[in-house]
């Protein structure tokens, strides 16, 4: 008979017990756990000591759990504690550098916005690349822009910029209890269809047994922006502006008429920039009793932009609750709710930041009377006030969502249960733009623009799963069979109306009636599954697990739309056998894993199986276009992996050491077909509308082989003095295997300041997105070099806009066949980095722990693609970077840098390596400083624990690369174009001080 | 059952729930008649936003800008980069697509009961569109690939393009075909009833294309039929209370005068509305939505094109001082500033600038105006009738001709003249011994094409004069070139009147008489760059 007691506050307990032969097990999370005889003493008072290793942690593996010795797959876990006290708002910017095998990139410093998650690499050439991640059983696509879904983003745009939000910037990282990240086939099977960019289990927090506790988190802090570009002062912007003039064959202006007269005029990025407030505020509730546990939480979250006119805030609500009502049946339910509110004003690329750097430095921010100025009458191409802009152009998004999950876990037998789950989401949104009348120099607006936009989503998924756990002897058995279905509805309205007499209140009410425009966007998908699982354990020596799944999706038409996805791996405690026992003396545990799996991928548009109408308003009434060109054999796309792993512990335990090689093709990866324009139409003057989308095809293979690893060591534990290291490190190679018939390569285009060029082509052969132009060879400094240099572009050498002259760049003749044009391009470079990593340090003594937390990322080349507008010294009433003025003269012959030439289609600034520069980086992501008040103290003040702490983010980054910020992502993530920076919010440094407090 | 799949047949069928699919629409009447409505609009937005005029308004020397984006075309060096000039090829091949998907569709998709002259109008109406989109193609590129199903190369996309005569021959077939199928009709007020094509619009777009095949027979033929069918007339000859400058009025979209135009919706959005005013307002006291950026400037070459009393200049390009009752009516119009000066050159665009959403019935906003944008007005006819009598001869007194050239002199005010010549030199008034060293002595006009520029400036049509005088499908341009170097394109001081510096004398080369491939499309399918191959007619 087993009789149990949970110790009081203070950690006394008394039992009692039938005999002294009795044992008493002494167990907490996270220690190991003591059996003693009672004997013959009345008090035993006993030490637990912290888990040596890890390895008894319990890792969430997809519909269940598993200790962490007996995992077969390639699973990296990430606990409360290591992503605790860090400034970030979301989880996704949580796990950069934490998780070995991921590779995250935040995509904007703005505050909300999204991130790039690669899980082993690029996988897909399909719209999204991020994984699946799974809260508490309910699957959320890490797709910033929906784009498998509605199509679209919950947030507009006003500028044409990039409008991902982070999907999981509605959840509290203070609620997460635990991230298991599933990397390999052989463990992301279960999720079939879904997997093949890799999943990401979050499980949230839950009260523990025996206790109950009330705890704060909180912080306060203040962001700025530590690094900025050196643009041109007045003297060098009036220097340029009287070369460009005689380039465009315009006056000189006469104010500019001798530039050293001049201050240094309106520095635009000191005006935009500000030091930026962020604070957050939790409050939990938790315990358990008697069967029952329960954690309630509330939160709230407000971040201010480093660029004036952003901010995010949210609000969160979460209630955990589980109960036993009866040995055979326990029921929980997990709901949360959350709103969040943010203002961005322009959204990144083309937004405030690339206006404050165009913004010349004779244009002052206001006017004597106080209003907002802009460029004068006939500064044709000016750039628009960017403070104006940000203190006056409004774009909200405020998102509610509400999610929730019961469960009711049925246990028939000691060995058979059955676990029923209903998951719902449901969330909507409002995103506002709001264009009021203004007047700043030549711009001016008389008629406002209200754009509104409301979304909601549904979701609903149900489960039904047995699970089957019997152990003979040495011979344990664990089985799944599993059936699950879901469905996903969206739906939104657009309106706008204009004409406001008042700039103060924008609502759809009070604009012109005859000005409205609305329109309507709604559908809805559903995939049904059934799955089973086996693993098979020996001995606790040998372990087999055996997975399938099959799916049914709505993506694709009858007769395309189920695929099975079947997956295998084992493991061997190789430290465990007679012949390994040398190895005792330092190696505690050694564990070898390999894993095979299939898994699918369906993140693509609904209904590509048919064609459309897609209505436009026109002067004659309605008309419609064909939207696209159908495929109706579009199909899985399937990702084949294969794993080897070995985890080994060294020292007793003192250091942890997992390695993973992964060898993943991606076979009939779905994508959309890259035709040329005269094909289908193509996009112009910024509208997409009327051109017909290419089709999705199973369009080829593609390889990521890679490596990763992990190291936690423990150095130092001695005199109250502890030094813990962690290492992650992930290493991909991405390769393009086939195209499909007909697709020689896939060329990638950027469209930026009246700009639209192939920047990328994606070759058999090459990585994915690789970065192709011309290469520099000089710049034509003597008459001799014009002669005999080849002819390029067709250009006659003439001293004139169409010809080629002293000054202009000299491209390299590839070829050599004389003469430069389309065959002079070349592969210069992968955007995707040689490999990332994390290091970790923690220090602790007495009271005082300390950890530094560097980031890097080691290889690849970033398309400073802002240098064409702000390097290209070729329009007038723009500002240019301050190492332009260096420009080529005759007298300045040395220079690097082509002189200014007229029009940005000018062949200087056709796509070369000089734009391109390194990404490698390394930053000191984060230091974190913090005391534990000594616990005699903080119990006076009925505190049983309380913290305080200093925390520096993103405090240093090393980096060669010369433009704000060497962290650049996708473009919407856009695996064809990443690394492509065109002025992107860079990301802040973040000093915050925080207390955790517990009653 | 064993699961929701087995339960309800249709959980997995998921069609659009917000778009009519392909199977469900054509089915009545009304709605394959309004099937070609989106041909009118949005794919030639990208055309008519600013590639259009920044092509043939700039090349040709009736405008001037120092926007970076578009600066090189009138410099002649435009490079595949431009994005100016991927939008016009993006766009007109936009129209070919959404033409032959219409033109592949509807004979598969309509069902008995609509009546065949339905279907067979809405043919020819995609079949006219696809012969301007080809023209203008052509006309830029030379070499095209001709795609009369874009379904037949999504397997296997790159291919050679097709050599120019093979594209005026599938222009032709095209036009053709939809004078056959086309309705006949008789224009009378401004009606949005006549926004679609006709027969007879047909016809004008073939004597058109005939007079660029310097065809002279078929032009003249062509341009008769059209003007005996008296379906069309011109505004202010005509039809009475009318002036030329009423042409451009939103009120006036559809008149008598319109052959083929382009028909935008004010509050239709970015990309489905006319967005040229934007670029074209002096600023946005006119526009009073934020845009008018005055991005074109008229050339002093422009300027002086006009004689006293010609009543296109004042409707065509703005001097500082004039004033305009049709812009800021409520405010007692509008007069161009004194220092009104956005390109140096003193002027501004006038044409196609309708002023504030006010101005225009309340509706309008930031780069959205619903006045039509013409792709052909009924004057040309009387212009091509009038250049296809004369033919190749260098002077001509043909009293056809003549009173077929006339009729669009008087009609702006101006009187007949009696004789037609053609490349004659004439002293230039502009040259000054001092102040105007650089501008040549002597000019060489030409009554035909001068009038055609005076008549169609800013209408994306005179670079394209300039393209043909040397002859059909010509590889030198020897009178093109002589007409342009004369041209000032250049600046001047601020004086009253102002000084001309001269600084801007351009010479183009044979080979810019056709514009480069855009680099993304020749990255796409190298095989663009090779020697064009026949087509095989079908």
């Amino acid at each position: 008979a087993r009789t149990a007691v949970s110790t009081n506050q203070n950690g006394q307990y008394s039992i009692a017990v039938p005999s002294k032969t009795a044992t008493l097990v002494f167990s907490f999370i996270g220690m190991t756990s003591e059996e003693i005889v009672v004997g013959n003493r009345t008090v035993i008072n006993m030490t637990l000591r912290s888990t040596a290793t890890n390895l008894n942690d319990v890792v969430v593996i997809g519909y269940g759990t598993q200790k962490r010795q007996d995992v077969n797959g390639a699973i990296s876990s990430i606990s409360a504690k290591d992503i605790a006290n860090v400034p970030q708002p979301s989880i996704d910017q949580l796990l950069q550098g934490k998780a070995s095998g991921v590779t995250i990139t935040q995509n904007s410093g703005a505050p909300g916005s999204q991130t790039s998650v690669r899980v082993r690499g690029i996988t897909s050439l399909s719209l999204s690349n991020e994984p699946l991640y799974v809260i508490d059983g309910v699957p959320i696509s890490g797709d910033a822009t929906n784009k498998s879904t509605s199509g679209r983003s919950p947030a507009l745009s006003q500028n044409n910029g990039a409008t991902g939000v982070s999907p999981l910037s509605t959840i509290s990282p203070n609620d997460i209890e635990s991230i298991d990240v599933l990397k390999d086939a052989s463990a992301t099977a279960i999720y079939g269809a879904r997997g093949s960019n890799g999943v990401i289990i979050i499980t949230t927090k839950r009260g523990k047994n025996g206790t109950s506790r009330i705890a704060y988190d909180g912080y306060g802090g203040v962001q700025e922006q530590n690094r900025f570009l050196d643009m041109m002062d007045l003297k060098a912007y009036a220097n340029l502006q009287n070369a460009l003039a005689d380039v465009y064959g315009t006056a000189k202006r006469g104010e500019f008429a001798d530039p050293t007269l001049l201050g240094s005029g309106t520095d635009w990025q000191k005006e935009i920039f500000q030091t930026a407030v962020m604070q957050s505020h939790q409050l939990s509730i938790s315990g358990g009793k008697e069967g029952t546990d329960y954690y309630i939480s509330g939160g709230y979250l407000k971040q201010d932009g480093t660029v004036i006119g952003n901010d995010f805030d949210r609000f969160s609500l979460r209630s955990n609750v589980n109960g036993k009502v009866k040995e055979w049946f326990k029921v929980g339910a997990n709901v949360s709710g959350s709103r969040t509110n943010q203002n961005s004003v322009l959204t990144d690329n083309t937004g405030i930041v690339y206006n404050a750097l165009l913004s010349a430095p004779d244009n002052a921010v206001y006017n004597a009377d106080g209003t907002f100025a802009g460029p004068l009458a006939n500064q044709i191409g000016g750039t628009i006030n960017p403070v104006a802009q940000a203190m006056s152009l409004t774009n909200t998004l405020l998102r509610s969502n509400f999610n929730g999950s019961v469960f009711g876990d049925l246990q028939f037998t000691k060995e058979l249960s059955l676990r029923s789950e209903f998951n719902a989401d449901y969330s909507w949104s409002d995103a506002l733009t709001f264009n009021p009348t203004y007047e700043w120099g030549i711009f001016q607006n008389k008629v406002a623009t209200l754009n509104k936009l409301m979304t909601n989503n549904t979701f609903w998924g149900w489960k039904e799963y047995l699970n089957y756990n019997k152990t003979i002897g040495k011979h344990s058995v664990t089985g799944l069979l599993g059936y699950e279905v879901n469905e996903s509805t969206w739906g939104g309205v657009t309106s706008s109306v204009m004409n406001f007499n008042s700039n103060d209140v924008p609502t759809l009410n009070l604009g012109d009636a005859k000005t409205a425009t609305n329109s309507e966007f709604r559908g809805s998908q559903a995939l049904e599954s059934f799955f089973a699982r086996a693993i098979y354990t020996f001995n606790e020596k040998y372990s087999v697990t055996a997975t399938v799944r099959r799916d049914r999706s709505s993506k694709f038409a009858e007769g395309n739309q189920t695929g099975y996805f079947p997956s295998f791996a084992a493991s061997w405690k190789l430290s465990d056998e007679n012949f390994m026992k040398f190895t005792k003396s330092f190696a505690n545990n050694i564990k070898v894993r390999v894993g095979y799996g299939e898994v699918g991928n369906q993140g693509v548009p609904n209904y590509l199986y048919g064609s459309a109408l897609s209505p436009s308003t026109t002067g004659l009434g309605t008309g419609f276009t064909v939207d696209k060109v159908p495929n109706p054999e579009l199909t899985w796309e399937t990702a084949q992996q294969t794993n080897a792993g070995i985890d080994i512990s060294f020292l007793n335990s003192r250091i942890d050491f997992t390695f993973d090689w992964f060898n993943k093709d991606s076979k009939n990866f779905l994508f959309q077909k890259p035709l040329p324009a005269y094909l289908l139409g193509g996009s112009a003057a910024y509208s997409t509308a009327a051109v017909i989308s290419a089709p999705y095809i199973n369009g080829g293979n593609m390889n990521n082989k890679g490596f990763d690893f992990s190291i936690t060591s423990r150095n130092f534990v001695r005199y109250k003095f502890r030094w813990n290291t962690s290492v992650v490190f992930s290493r991909y190679k991405n390769e393009v295997k086939s195209l499909a018939t007909g697709i020689p390569f896939i060329s990638a285009n950027i469209t930026n300041g009246f700009l639209s060029v192939p920047v990328t082509k994606t070759v058999v052969g090459g990585p994915v997105g690789e970065f192709y132009g011309y290469v520099v060879k000089d710049i034509f400094r003597t008459p001799a070099q014009l002669r005999e240099a080849a002819t390029q572009f067709g250009r006659p050498v003439e001293n004139s806009s169409a010809g080629t002259w002293l000054g202009d760049i000299q491209f390299e003749d590839l070829n050599g066949d004389g003469v430069i044009n389309e065959d002079d391009t070349r592969a210069l470079g992968s955007p995707q980095p040689s490999f990332t990593y994390g290091i970790t340090n923690t220090f602790s003594y007495r009271n005082f722990d300390l950890s530094i937390f560097l980031n890097g990322s080691q290889g690849g080349k970033i398309l400073n693609a802002l240098k064409y507008t702000t390097a290209g010294l070729a329009s007038l009433y723009q500002n240019q970077l301050a190492e332009s003025a260096n420009f080529w003269t005759p007298t300045n012959s040395s220079s690097n840098i082509p002189a200014p030439k007229s029009g940005t289609d000018n062949p200087n600034l056709k796509m070369s390596d000089r734009f391109l520069e390194s990404a490698s980086f390394l930053r000191i992501q984060n230091v974190n400083l913090g005391y534990n008040v000594p616990s005699s103290m903080v119990k006076s003040i009925h505190l049983s624990r309380l913290k305080a702490y200093v925390s520096v983010q993103n405090l240093y980054t090393f980096t060669k690369y010369t433009g704000l910020d060497p962290e650049i992502g996708s473009t919407n993530q856009n695996v064809f174009l990443t690394n492509v920076d065109l002025g992107r919010y860079p990301i802040p440094r973040t000093i915050t001080f925080g207390i955790n407090a517990e009653f | 059952c064993v699961g929701l799949s087995s339960c309800k047949k249709d959980f997995f069928n998921r069609a659009p729930e917000d778009a009519i699919t392909l199977d469900n629409y054509y089915q009545t009447n009304e709605q394959v008649a309004n099937s070609t409505n989106a041909l009118y609009s949005t794919p030639w937005f990208g055309w008519n936003t600013k590639s259009g005029w920044a092509i043939s308004e700039m090349a040709s020397g009736n405008g001037r800008s120092y926007s970076s984006d578009v600066v090189n075309f009138g410099n002649f060096s435009v490079t595949g980069d431009n994005f100016e000039l991927t939008s016009a090829w993006n766009s007109l091949f936009t129209v070919v697509a959404q033409s032959n998907a219409l033109i592949n569709n509807l004979p598969d998709k309509v069902p008995a009961t609509v009546d065949p002259a339905v279907v067979n109008n809405a043919l020819g109406e995609a079949h006219l569109m696809r012969a301007l989109a080809y023209f203008y193609l052509v006309r830029l590129w030379g070499n095209v690939p001709i795609i009369e199903n874009s379904l037949d190369y999504v397997d296997n996309y790159q291919l050679n393009s097709n050599p120019v005569p093979d594209v005026y021959k599938f222009i032709i077939n095209d036009l053709l075909f939809a004078e056959a199928n086309c309705k006949k009709m008789m224009r009378s007020g401004a009606s949005s009833a006549q926004g679609h094509v006709s027969s007879g619009s047909a016809s004008a777009l073939l004597a058109k294309v005939y007079l660029y095949m310097q065809d002279y027979p078929n032009a003249l033929l062509y341009a008769n039929k059209v003007i005996n069918s008296g379906e069309f007339k011109l505004y202010g000859a005509d039809v009475n209370g009318k002036t030329f400058n009423d042409l451009f009025h939103t009120s006036d979209n559809n008149n008598e005068e319109s052959v083929i135009a382009l028909q935008w919706a004010a509050n239709g959005g970015y990309g489905r509305a006319n967005a040229m005013q934007a670029s074209f307002a002096y600023n946005s006291q006119i526009t009073t939505t934020g845009d008018g950026w005055g991005v074109l400037g008229p050339t002093f070459d422009l300027q002086d094109m006009y004689e006293a009393g010609d009543l296109r200049r004042k409707a065509t390009i703005m001097l500082p001082g004039d004033h305009y009752d049709d812009i800021n009516k409520s405010g007692g119009g509008y007069t161009l500033p004194a220092d009104a000066n956005s390109q140096g050159t003193h002027a501004q665009v006038k044409k196609y600038v309708v002023g504030s959403p006010a101005d225009n019935g309340g509706i309008g906003s930031s780069q959205s105006t619903g006045n039509n944008t013409y792709l052909m007005r009924y004057s040309d006819v009387y212009l091509i009738k009038a250049e296809a009598i004369v033919g190749a001869a260098q002077t001509s007194s043909n009293p056809e001709a003549l009173a077929a050239l006339n009729k669009v002199r008087n009609r702006a005010g101006l009187g007949n003249l009696t004789s037609i010549r053609r490349f004659y030199q004439v002293p230039n008034a502009a040259y000054n011994t001092t102040t105007n060293p650089n501008a040549p002595r002597t000019l060489t006009k030409d009554d035909i094409l001068d009038e055609r520029r005076r008549e169609f400036a800013i209408e994306m049509d005179f670079w394209f004069d300039l393209t043909r005088i040397d002859g059909f499908n010509a590889s030198s341009h020897p009178r093109a070139i002589t007409l342009i170097k004369q041209q000032d394109r250049g600046t001047s001081d601020s004086s009253t009147p102002p000084v001309r510096y001269g600084n801007e004398y351009r010479t183009p080369t044979d080979a810019n008489f056709l514009f480069p491939y855009p680099s993304t499309e020749t990255a796409a399918n190298p095989l663009l760059l090779q020697a064009p191959v026949p087509y095989n007619f079908k």
